[in-house]
């Protein structure tokens, strides 16, 4: 009995000894049927136009080369970021890695997770991709990965009719017209801005992105981190006191805080809200979805009396890349040179652009592409202006964030929220 | 049975499995959470000793605090809701009635429903602009009732808490119904023979018969008011302006979102200290009682 019970729970302290070790080994070796296997991460997983376009595009290289298996894990980009920071402490990152630059990329690389790829951007670079386009993914001089897309985080989408209703046939081009169209909206009883701020970013990254540009110019935050400028210096608060007057004015549909962007689309969608602000990601869907007979209009942020900023510009950044893990043995990095030369093409610039995304190429804008679209590229001509949270650190994007949801419900004020993110500069 | 017993190395050779897993799962990541909250690490990075200023800083930080509020909140709206509810349909439900089978099931329905699909349910309801309850109100002429429920900091954590208490109800039914059907008939009969009936009869025979259970429902109610996490998350993500974030969702936030992972073990820290305070404290009180 006694050795029957001694052999039992041997046999299961080795069994569960062996489960232990044995993990992690399984994605490292190629597969079965002899090609060589390439794990990758991106945040491809919602049924978007452009996503489609890159599985697509993924699909065509795999075919063209099977010797290579891309191994695919896609999860919607929220989520997304918040596991890859997780697996990155826990150093069980995949081969390749999606990931964004500035604040996404820079304590990866500065941690070791990541391989500098400078070695092979020579083929990209000033050919299909401006060089100070592709700087944006290098971190101490180092490049890290080629930027996918464009994006720019700041564009009032509008429904043509209704601000027309509201007294207003041109787009209001400076602030004051800019409110006087949120109470007329109002007093139309339709809601002026959808907005879905559950997750916290959008008043940040879309709203004061742009509209802290317009008062404090773009070097601010620079000056900022070298100590020259303030965050509670009067243009900055200012800023944030935008935010508030939209929040007294109901320019917002009530439930902001408990519904994300992508429903906030659908009130715009579906007519409740006149105008909706998102980032160029939003337009493939809002074309895609939109009923026949909408008449959607772009703008961007009007000018703000007594600004520093320029009113031409609109704050963007270049969008994703693929980084690659720094423990990637040659032959797959080999192979992942190759997925590089395939996927960062102007093919697939191309085919971005026909489902309305912006890209970093200088390539000829496709015909085929809607007039939104052209409009989109016109609108974001005049400059770029820096995105929050790709510049500042992940603590302070944290704070801002929930200071500004605080201030849009009248729970904090300007002043307050600027000290806070104020005292947590280094 | 009595080969074990006399066998202090089979016991012992027998524990090690569960041990092991208890180890390497329990306690071990609390002692190097521990050794954690004494850095600043960004997960990644190089590790900086700084001492005791994790503890400190979040000591100061008064979002914490106000994390720790809203986390008591729930521990009382779950006690006193959760565990009242659940024993009075507990002691409806102990006797032969039309469809008690049916009602047992609806009951401990919400139990069984995943909480992200709980949660996602219950902010259509709540939805101020197309939710149910204010169209309800405004179509029966209440219209004054309506109110931004998830929205309005007033009421966030108010609605959350009900959700809370719903979606537990059913376990704490179920574990008092079966405490219930313990209880021995003799003792009850011999009860009404002795002129308890009705009420006396639940509140000096049945209630402290069935005391032991109580006490166990009242700690687990309260250790997993104090993880209360996933329903939050999705529900409001701790907003608006951090009147729904408790201690839990200012962890994950501080570790994962600020990427402050020895400041976010120094949280866990304080929440695993708490947790064990209130849980002696309620031991305390409880037991004294039931003598």
């Amino acid at each position: 009995m006694l050795k029957k019970i001694l052999s039992v729970s041997v046999i299961l302290t080795v069994l569960f000894l062996a489960a232990c070790g044995g993990n992690g080994e399984e994605t490292s070796s190629g597969s079965n049927d002899g090609a060589l296997e390439l794990t990758f991460w991106n945040s491809w997983s919602e049924d978007s136009p452009e996503n489609d376009v890159m599985l697509e595009r993924v699909e065509v290289f795999q075919k063209e080369n099977p010797d290579i298996k891309l191994k695919m894990e896609s999860i919607p980009p929220d989520q997304y970021k918040t596991k890859l920071k997780t697996q990155a402490a826990g150093k069980q990152l995949p081969d390749l890695i999606q990931t964004w630059p500035g604040a996404e990329l820079r304590p990866l690389a500065e941690g070791g997770v990541l391989m500098p790829i400078d070695d092979i951007i020579g083929g990209w670079k000033d050919t299909l991709i401006p060089a100070e386009t592709l700087e944006d993914y290098a971190i101490d001089g180092k490049q890290y990965a080629i930027p996918g897309n464009q994006v720019f985080t700041s564009i009032i989408y509008y429904d043509k009719d209704m601000v027309a209703k509201a007294g207003f046939e041109e787009f209001p081009t400076t602030y004051e017209d800019f409110k006087t169209l949120v109470e007329n909206l109002n007093k139309e009883g339709i809601n002026p801005i959808a907005l879905g701020n559950k997750a916290k970013w959008p008043l940040q990254s879309v709203y004061i992105s742009t509209i802290a540009d317009r008062l404090t110019g773009s070097d601010f935050l620079e000056k900022v981190f070298a100590g020259e400028a303030k965050f509670t210096d009067s243009e900055f608060v200012q800023a944030l006191g935008v935010i508030a007057e939209l929040g007294e004015q109901e320019a917002f549909n009530s439930d902001a805080n408990s519904i994300d962007d992508n429903q906030a689309a659908d009130y715009f969608l579906q007519g409740k809200s006149a105008m909706f602000l998102n980032g160029t990601w939003a337009l493939s869907g809002l074309i895609s979805n939109s009923p026949e007979d909408k008449n959607l209009g772009v703008a961007k942020f009007p000018a703000i009396d007594g600004g520093k900023g320029e009113a031409t510009k609109v704050s963007g950044t270049t969008g994703w890349g693929i980084a690659l893990n720094s423990d990637l043995s040659d032959e797959k990095r080999e192979a992942a040179v190759k997925f590089f030369e395939f996927l960062y093409s102007e093919e697939t610039y191309q085919a971005l652009m026909k489902v309305g995304t912006l890209v970093p190429a200088t390539i000829e804008v496709p015909e085929e592409t809607s007039e939104l679209f052209e409009e989109v590229v016109e609108l974001t001509s005049g400059g770029i202006a820096p995105v929050y949270d790709a510049v500042l650190p992940a603590d302070i994007t944290d704070i801002i964030n929930n200071g500004l949801q605080a201030i849009s419900i009248g729970q904090s004020t300007p002043e307050q929220v600027a000290q806070d993110m104020q005292n947590a500069v280094k | 049975m009595h080969i074990l017993q006399r066998n202090k190395l089979a016991i012992l050779i027998g524990l090690i499995p569960a041990l092991l897993i208890y180890l390497v799962f329990s306690i071990i990541p609390i002692v190097i959470s521990l050794y954690y909250s004494f850095m600043e690490w960004n997960g990644f990075g190089a590790m900086k000793f700084v001492g005791f200023q994790n503890f400190i800083e979040i000591a100061r930080d008064p979002i914490f605090w106000k994390a720790v509020k809203n986390n008591i909140y729930v521990v009382v709206a779950s006690v006193f809701g959760q565990i009242p509810i659940a024993l009075a349909l507990a002691l409806l439900l102990n006797r032969k009635i039309k469809g008690g089978k049916l009602f047992r099931t609806i009951g401990f329905m919400p139990v069984v429903i995943s909480t992200v699909v709980i949660s996602l349910t219950w902010n259509m309801l709540y939805n101020s602009e197309i939710g149910f309850i204010n169209r309800f109100l405004e179509s029966i002429g209440l219209g004054s009732l309506t109110q931004n429920w998830l929205g309005d900091p007033k009421w966030a954590m108010i609605s959350v808490c009900i959700t809370i208490i719903w979606q537990f109800v059913g376990l704490y039914f179920i574990i008092f119904l079966a405490a219930l059907q313990n209880v021995p008939s003799e003792v009850l009969e011999a009860a009404e023979i002795d002129g308890a009936s009705g009420w006396k009869r639940t509140l000096f025979i049945t209630l402290p018969m069935i005391w032991d259970s109580i006490l166990i429902a009242v700690i687990l109610c309260i250790s997993g008011s104090l993880r209360t996490f996933d329903l939050i998350y999705v529900m409001t993500n701790g907003g608006p302006a951090h009147s729904t974030e408790v201690m839990a969702i200012y962890m994950y936030e501080k570790t994962f979102s600020s990427m402050r992972y020895g400041y976010g073990s120094a949280v866990s820290l304080y929440i695993f200290v708490f947790s064990l305070l209130l849980i002696w404290v309620s031991r305390l009180l409880l037991q004294r009682k039931s003598r």
